[in-house]
């Protein structure tokens, strides 16, 4: 038992600093993805054809492209072809962002489907205009649809961010000050736990926040 | 873009068995995908009905398990299970690995990658299984212990065909991201489609009379082989979740809208406004 707080305490900084960055990067990417994935579900939904085509390429490509292929593809690639050089922070912030507002672009989508073409309807039909329709009628609903699926959205690109420090990427997040401390005193499980808890206290705390907005923002009908 | 779509960076596709080696990496990461999956669903159910236990001490320990695997990176526990699997079991595996097997499977890794794989995604396989089966009304639990069944029948016979049916279009999905999440155990040094990528792009003794490919260009062609397969999986989910509709295994009790079959007559449910109460 002693060992394992031995290995806390021996390392607490290094731990603590993984911790923080590994929250930078999430809140860094969260940014990206929700301005890159509002504006990409907003095409999707738009009357639009070509719009629509323009926000279904982006979605299917981001969607389905494994992410660490994303980094490599963004970071070596993009590297050695000598255009620009890519800081690595902002290289894997823009990779986990742009990757996760695929997804919320979609659930974007969703909700804004969800309200119901009757509504718009209806509200057009009173003599509201397109865009009162839109900020009246359809988005106040379509946000509260929309937001506890964002939310699992972020815990699942929490989860993800893990890959920034394991690839070539590097960043010094939890999961790689780990596998530095690991590596200094070879205490596998010692190590590891600590990690895990700092993982679960991220993961855990937005499910818990996440369920709690779930039934607060439930529409009644 | 000059650069994107420079025919001299281009070459290397045509280049020796450049595109053949790439695509032999992509169909490891494709079995690898299958055999995790046909595990995690197994295991999946497991614990599922675990969750779904009537003794306490079950259903916590289940849940509890579901939990922290859950919500781990996928990477990290793979990286766990990499260092934390005995030597000996690895070389054991090296010794005694068919030789029909691809050259990937005699890392003795494999087997850290397919246990993390499978441990990550059972406990997301039992969240989709769990929620397909409580899904279904109470009543159907009940109707099956009223007709004099045992639970082990009720699961058999009722509840498990409806609850297993339901979450195929979860499961296909989340079939899509494990295809992903195969690229991860690249990083714990199984042989797959990104070591074969970076063999591709470094100059390399034994590729050294083919042409090196550009990095930004392979893993465009590999991202395009996983966009291929995952979007005709993701048709094929959302087709199966139309056919179920049509199918009609459903007739939602709340949801004011959709329809169904209900006892062989085609149903459709209307938006029937809730009274609403006085104040």
């Amino acid at each position: 038992m002693g060992d394992y707080w031995r290995v806390l305490s021996n390392n607490l900084p290094d731990y603590l600093s993984g911790f923080l960055t590994t929250c930078q990067v999430v809140g860094a990417a969260f940014l990206i993805a929700m301005v890159v994935g509002v504006t990409v579900g907003a095409l999707r939904a738009a009357p639009s054809t070509f719009l629509n085509r323009i926000g279904f390429i982006y979605v299917e490509f981001f969607r389905n492209i494994p992410l660490l292929v994303l980094i490599y593809l963004v970071y070596d690639g993009i590297n050695r072809a000598g255009i620009i050089s890519l800081d690595r922070f902002i290289a894997g912030a823009a990779c986990l962002g742009l990757y996760t507002a695929a997804y919320v672009a979609e659930s974007i989508r969703s909700g804004v489907f969800a309200v119901g073409q009757g509504q718009v309807e209806a509200g057009l039909s009173l003599g509201f205009t397109q865009r009162e329709v839109l900020t009246k009628i359809v988005l106040p609903q379509a946000i509260r649809t929309v937001i506890p699926p964002i939310g699992n959205l972020v815990i699942a690109m929490t989860k993800n961010s893990a890959i920034l420090g394991g690839s070539l990427l590097a960043i010094n997040d939890l999961l790689l000050r780990t596998r530095q401390i690991y590596a200094s005193n070879f205490k596998l499980y010692q190590t590891f736990l600590w990690a895990t808890i700092g993982y679960l206290i991220i993961t855990i705390t937005m499910t818990v926040i996440v369920r709690k907005l779930e039934t607060r923002l439930a529409i009644r009908r | 873009m000059t650069y994107l779509f420079d025919a001299g960076n281009w070459e290397w596709i045509t280049s020796g068995n450049n595109l053949r080696f790439i695509f032999q990496g992509f169909l490891i990461n494709l079995q690898i995908a299958v055999v995790a999956m046909v595990f995690s669903l197994v295991f999946g159910l497991l614990l599922a009905l675990g969750n779904l236990s009537k003794s306490k001490v079950v259903s916590v320990t289940a849940r509890t398990w579901v939990d922290v695997w859950r919500n781990l990176p996928l990477i990290f526990v793979l990286l766990f299970f990499a260092l934390a699997l005995p030597g000996d079991w690895y070389s054991a595996w090296e010794d005694n690995v068919p030789s029909f097997l691809p050259s990937a499977y005699e890392n003795g890794r494999i087997l850290a990658a397919i246990l993390g794989l499978v441990i990550y995604n059972s406990a997301v396989m039992c969240e989709i299984m769990r929620a397909g089966i409580v899904s279904l009304e109470k009543g159907q639990g009940d109707a099956a212990a009223s007709l004099g069944m045992r639970y082990w029948q009720s699961m058999k016979l009722v509840i498990l065909p409806q609850g297993l049916r339901r979450m195929v279009p979860a499961t296909v999905s989340q079939l899509i991201t494990l295809n992903k999440d195969t690229t991860l155990v690249s990083i714990i040094g199984i042989r797959e489609v990104v070591r074969h990528a970076k063999t591709v792009t470094n100059a390399n003794p034994f590729t050294a009379e083919f042409v090196k490919g550009p990095p930004l260009q392979v893993y465009l062609v590999i991202g395009l082989m996983f966009i291929v397969v995952n979007f005709a999986l993701s048709r094929l989910a959302s087709r199966l979740e139309v056919g179920q509709r049509k199918a009609g295994t459903e007739v939602q009790g709340d949801g004011p809208r959709g329809s169904g079959r209900l006892d062989g007559h085609d149903v459709t449910l209307v938006p029937v406004p809730t009274p609403r109460r006085r104040k």
